[in-house]
């Protein structure tokens, strides 16, 4: 660890992460082999993997906590985890899910225009 | 005479005048980008980087959950609405808080409408807000008065008391909520007073009883006959917006689809 631990992150319910980048290391670790099970021509997968890869060599290229927060420029590292925390849950929920396949069903006729399509007399 | 003169010299004047004004105009016009750019004080500015900030995470909205969206458009310039089919109200959901792109982690209502000359007659509209990136997003989607809808009780904490609301308000049945009663409405209440169908005075009336010395409820009684009236006038009610902008506008998603 090279930056001083600070005393607090400011935010309600939020505790200061005592190893950030090995809690974040293995929550990126964890969402990426979720992804690998997905399709590879899945846009989730895609985008969500360019995402994390940068963010997780982000976290390997430096070791100060400080300048982790800044070059990813999303809040603070233990913000950053919760966010990490999020996208592991809804990436397994996506397993299940499968929102890359085809639409499900299309919308009934005039469903959508407004203002609405008035009855034929 | 003298004035008879230049009366004459009026009307020779002013087309001559017209035409020069309307050629200036052409010619401003051909100068000037296809937008024209908005000088009246009183009506909003459009702001055309945000715009394209918006159509571009609709398309990838609809690039990551090509199963759920159906529709894609931006209302009243700048807001965005993603307009689902009733089975993704759940993923969707889900997606726009979890995402690392999107976290929209408040739940700031959600709305009903009801337009009976459709299939499925009612709207439920999720209006939801993403803090870390000071955005605001819309989620439609429909049902009607038999199909469950999923509750999002699971992905929102907020919407318990707001899908009791709608159940109140509209009768939509929620599927796995947690406690799904009647919030606004008095006890022993009948009906759904936000469907169109429901009368403007209600099936009950409440009195005080000056025999009984209580507050009796009883069925209501209308002094006068119900009579329809015809409220459609002959004439045209605001020609000015007959060519008025469309109330969205569509953002195209089947390119990133195939």
């Amino acid at each position: 660890m090279a930056g001083v631990l600070k005393a607090t992150t400011g935010l309600t319910g939020l505790a200061v992460a005592k190893t950030p980048h090995h809690t974040l290391g293995v929550l990126y670790g964890k969402i990426l082999r979720t992804l690998q099970k997905m399709p590879e021509d899945a846009a989730y997968r895609k985008h969500t993997q360019d995402l994390i890869q940068e963010r997780a060599n982000i976290l390997q290229a430096n070791l100060n906590v400080e300048a982790v927060e800044k070059q990813i420029n999303c809040g603070q590292i233990e913000e950053v985890i919760v966010q990490a925390e999020n996208e592991l849950i809804l990436a397994r929920k996506m397993l299940n899910w499968k929102p890359w396949e085809s639409l499900v069903k299309e919308a009934p006729p005039n469903q959508w225009t407004w203002p609405p399509a008035q009855p034929s007399k | 005479m003298a004035s008879i003169l230049r009366q004459f010299a009026k009307t020779l004047i002013a087309p001559t005048a017209r035409n020069a004004v309307a050629l200036n105009a052409v010619r401003f016009k051909s100068t000037e980008p296809a937008e024209v750019k908005e000088t009246r004080p009183t009506v909003r500015k459009a702001d055309i980087a945000a715009r394209a900030q918006l159509k571009d995470f609709g398309k990838y909205c609809a690039d990551c959950l090509p199963k759920y969206i159906q529709k894609v458009q931006i209302t009243a310039g700048d807001e965005l609405e993603l307009l689902i089919a009733p089975e993704g109200i759940l993923p969707v959901l889900q997606f726009l808080k979890d995402h690392h792109n999107a976290q929209f982690s408040n739940l700031v209502d959600i709305a009903g409408v009801d337009v009976p000359c459709r299939t499925n007659r009612f709207e439920i509209v999720y209006n939801i807000l993403s803090l870390r990136f000071n955005s605001r997003i819309r989620v439609k989607t429909y049902t009607d008065e038999l199909t469950p809808i999923d509750s999002c009780n699971d992905v929102y904490k907020a919407a318990n008391w707001y899908e009791r609301e709608i159940w109140d308000m509209y009768g939509v049945f929620f599927a796995n909520h947690p406690d799904l009663r009647r919030i606004l409405t008095d006890y022993g209440f009948e009906g759904h007073p936000f469907r169109k169908d429901f009368p403007l005075s209600g099936y009950v009336e409440v009195r005080y009883d000056d025999e009984r010395k209580r507050v009796v409820c009883e069925p209501l009684e209308l002094a006068q006959e119900f009579r329809k009236f015809e409220l459609e006038a002959p004439w045209e009610q605001f020609p000015n917006f007959r060519g008025a902008n469309p109330a969205s506008e569509e953002v195209d998603i089947k390119k990133t689809q195939k």
